[in-house]
């Protein structure tokens, strides 16, 4: 007995693993939430020149920001409410009455290496947003937060922001990925003197207060996080579901697509449209679609530049396009259109809304021979290589729609980095892009997309009504008054047509079916902290 | 003794005389880089009021700001001082970058460059023992069904059949599965650092995630390999000194084995090294499958996002490799025939 005892222990301890070991790993993997993305997370500050969306993604939750967004139901799935802020480090906030003056309570919250969160390390945060050469100061300029002496230290937990204007997005700046508080105390023991603000260190590393620690980081290959225990920023105080998070870079769109519906993965928000209906109906994910309602595809006029320096060719071109079928080409529908709105009257203040274009090619015909180009023109139509999938079918009706009415148009496609190049030096004459902005109020799009010379003005418009009235919007505390002003600078827009807005492409979050709470949010990425296994 | 000594002086003189290919590989990729239209400033500066300052600053933090020359010969004192400068695609310096990922090229392209000569050379010769045989043509219709695929493709094959349906193959995400941790790296070659770590088990995981990229990748260079031994050897069995040896009847393994396959090496030998750069750097389309954290895919993006540092990083890395491939296959040469050197 003894000897056969002997014999099978090493059997017995075996099995005993070999039983133990799979359960182990299957009880890690439901508190893990792998996300698969065909991007790159490039560095872990946000605020960083070049930094990826995935980069600010995943800033979101290894940072606190002073606020944050709240979040609604909207046809049962979650999507960011701006209207909405609570706090987020700050336990309260107070505007004063002028607008002047926001008044942060700092909670009681820890810093991941354990020491507490002060007032100095936020003003220092937001000094260094505003001072040191990165993509924050650009941000929270929009919000007239400019200068370091508009930041006070009341006392330890009590912080200060004073505004040169009572600008309507100030607060909501702060709530911005770019806008993240910072542990100063283990920043500046990496700062050199060429550097001053830590950015080179802060590339690599993270000294943040956020729902999750950094446990590895490969560029261009996979971020995991850890959660941090002592989170207290959460919606009601509580801690995220999961305790791991594994997000990986997986270029091939059809391979995420297979992972996710083998359950091997459980979340991404990148696959093809095109691969939707399938994956749908055979029913072994969850698809969570929200209209990008931050976000517009349109097709732009340089209004700087002949042919398109004329209104009426502008507008005969958008009698002419075929926006159903393009619709259906490109993104199979999977979106809300911005054409084929019936108003004569301008409804409400809300940019960007469906805009009352339609297809109508007498009138394009009309329009054109008006602008003295009755024996029709020729024109140069670009798109991106990188949105190829989608422009391309798009640009092959608009060629096919705009020869019935006499316009020549060639196809011409640009690689993303010579594309961005020609559109920031104002070079290309017609051209269809995407864009988003994060704070959707409609003077910080009209702003954004059309004034000034900056890039984002994709049609170089320059009109002195949108000009006056974006600075007297922006400083507007009366409801009333912004929502006539937002709806003369929409009356203008469509008067003068510098661009197209096409739709809002959906984002669909394609997910395992028991994973819940997923919520668009204004950057366009997954907040890991709304995530839960059901 | 003194014919390594002279090897060595040989190979030291022939790397030397490669200084100049690299200097002109450099100056050449440089200045291509920068003639393309695309500029990386603009490309990165993605700010919501990303002006014409902010592009300035970015152009100036990069050194754009600088005349052609002057750029180049920053880029080529810090390229001396084994600087290779900065990655903006993943905010990393390139030398760091490229030290993590030519591991997983190498380990990824040895391992389908084996396979690939274990299949291809017995189908070779087994095509030219019997020309216009049955297996003759099996070994031709294989082949060019291998050439006619294309490599995303195949992959896109593979891994819906071994991992979608039959679900024998682990997930095709990158060198190992994620919830297997990884070995303390020594060589940064995964099967060699999960042996020094003497973790089997971890092993066995870096092998399955190799099988099938390398497969992918074989199948696309059995056809060249085999084709070519395929005709070396017709070549070669048709020579005089193989009739002679047949006539004075030495035994047809030594004379097919010995005698034949030695002397049909040589071009084979050729065509290997050139395909083994070539799948080195030029696999994109499997490492993009495969999500295989490799240089080519790595230099891809760099391009696509006008990266300038990345892609000369790369291109130098490639002309280096291929300098050392070429020696290697020469050293080869002469032990396949005597009468050549390294020379």
């Amino acid at each position: 007995m003894a000897a056969r005892n002997g014999f099978l222990k090493p059997i017995v301890v075996a099995m005993g693993v070999l039983a133990l070991a799979p359960a182990a790993q299957a009880q890690t993997r439901a508190e893990t939430l792998r996300q698969l993305t065909g991007n790159n997370i490039n560095t872990l500050d946000p605020s960083m020149p070049g930094a990826t969306r995935e980069a600010f993604g995943v800033s979101t939750s290894t940072y606190d920001r002073l606020v944050a967004f709240d979040r609604k139901l909207e046809n049962g799935v979650w999507v960011f409410d701006r209207t909405k802020i609570r706090g987020e480090l700050a336990e309260s906030y107070q505007v004063s009455a002028d607008g002047l003056t926001i008044t942060f309570k700092l909670r009681d919250a820890k810093w991941h290496d354990g020491s507490p969160v002060t007032a100095d390390d936020v003003k220092w945060s937001l000094d260094r947003a505003v001072s040191a050469k990165s993509l924050s100061a650009g941000q929270l300029g929009t919000g007239s937060l400019t200068k370091p002496e508009q930041f006070k230290v009341v006392d330890a937990k009590t912080f200060e922001v004073s505004l040169p204007k009572p600008d309507r997005l100030a607060l909501a700046n702060l709530a911005t990925p770019l806008a993240p508080i910072i542990n100063s105390k283990l920043a500046k023991k990496h700062a050199t003197a060429e550097d001053a603000w830590a950015q080179e260190w802060m590339k690599t590393n993270t000294a943040g207060s956020g729902a999750y620690v950094i446990e590895s980081f490969k560029p261009g290959e996979q971020i995991i996080l850890r959660r941090n225990e002592n989170w207290t920023g959460g919606r009601e105080g509580r801690l995220p579901y999961f305790k791991r998070i594994i997000e990986q870079t997986i270029p091939e769109a059809a391979t995420r697509a297979n992972l996710i519906e083998k359950g091997d993965a459980d979340i991404a928000i990148d696959l093809q449209a095109g691969d939707l209906p399938a994956l749908q109906s055979r029913g072994k994910v969850k698809v969570d679609s929200t209209p990008q309602s931050n976000g517009f595809t349109m097709i732009a006029f340089n209004t700087r530049m002949p042919p398109f320096d004329n209104i009426k060719v502008r507008q005969a071109v958008a009698a002419a396009l075929p926006y159903e079928a393009m619709f259906s080409a490109a993104i199979f529908k999977r979106g809300l259109p911005m054409f084929g709105a019936s108003w004569s009257e301008v409804p409400n203040g809300t940019f960007p809304q469906p805009m009352p274009v339609k297809t109508d090619l007498e009138k394009a015909k009309r329009l054109l021979a008006e602008a003295g180009h009755g024996n029709g023109l020729k024109t140069t139509f670009t798109i991106n290589v990188g949105s190829a999938a989608i422009t391309e079918p798009m640009a092959v009706l608009m060629k096919e729609a705009l020869a019935k009415v006499g316009i020549d148009m060639e196809i011409q496609k640009l690689p993303d980095a010579q594309m961005s190049t020609a559109v920031a030096e104002k070079k290309l004459a017609f051209f269809t892009e995407g864009s988003s902005a994060w704070l959707p109020t409609t003077d910080y799009f009209f702003r954004t997309f059309f004034s000034g010379e900056q890039r984002w003005n994709y049609s170089s418009w320059n009109n002195s009504t949108i000009a006056d009235l974006t600075t007297q919007a922006r400083y507007e505390l009366d409801p009333e008054k912004y929502e006539e002003m937002s709806k003369r600078m929409i009356e203008e827009y469509l008067k003068e047509l510098p661009l197209i807005m096409l739709w809002q492409a959906n984002q669909d979050a394609v997910m395992t079916p028991k994973l819940d709470g997923y919520t668009y949010w204004f950057h366009r990425q997954v907040d890991f902290r709304d995530l839960a296994r059901r | 003794m003194r014919s390594a000594r002279a090897i060595i002086i040989r190979v030291g003189e022939r790397l030397l005389s490669s200084l100049p290919a690299l200097l002109g590989v450099l100056v050449v990729t440089f200045v291509l880089m920068r003639v393309l239209p695309g500029d990386p400033a603009v490309f990165f500066a993605s700010g919501p009021n990303a002006g014409q300052a902010e592009i300035d600053n970015l152009r100036q933090r990069m050194g754009l700001d600088q005349p052609l020359f002057v750029q180049l010969m920053h880029y080529l004192r810090d390229v001396g001082t084994g600087n290779l400068g900065n990655s903006l695609t993943t905010g990393q310096p390139v030398l760091t970058d490229l030290r993590q990922r030519l591991p997983a090229s190498l380990e990824l392209t040895f391992t389908a460059f084996t396979l690939a000569v274990i299949i291809a050379i017995p189908l070779g010769i087994a095509a030219a023992m019997r020309p216009n045989s049955l297996i003759d043509h099996g070994v031709r219709f294989v082949c060019t069904l291998g050439v006619c695929v294309p490599t995303f493709v195949s992959g896109l094959i593979l891994i819906f059949v071994f991992y979608y349906i039959l679900g024998v193959a682990p997930d095709p995400t990158g060198r190992l599965d994620i919830f297997v941790s990884a070995p303390p790296s020594v060589t940064s070659f995964m099967l060699v650092d999960f042996l020094i770590a003497g973790d089997l088990e971890g092993w066995m995981a870096a092998a399955k995630q190799l099988i099938l990229p390398s497969a992918t990748m074989a199948l696309f260079v059995i056809a060249p390999l085999a084709r070519i031994t395929r005709a070396s050897m017709l070549g070669v069995l048709s020579s005089d000194f193989v009739r002679t040896a047949r006539a004075v009847g030495l035994s047809s393994v030594k004379i097919n084995i010995v005698y034949a396959l030695r002397n049909a090496m040589l071009p084979v030998l050729t065509i290997a090294g050139i395909m083994f750069s070539t799948m080195l750097g030029a696999n994109v389309l499997v490492e993009k499958v495969f999500s295989w954290p490799g240089v080519g895919s790595y230099a891809l993006d760099a391009l696509l996002s006008s990266d300038y540092a990345p892609v000369q990083g790369f291109v130098l890395l490639m002309a280096c490799i291929f300098v050392i491939i070429n020696l290697v296959i020469d050293v080869l040469y002469g032990i396949a025939d005597p009468r050549i050197s390294v020379a």
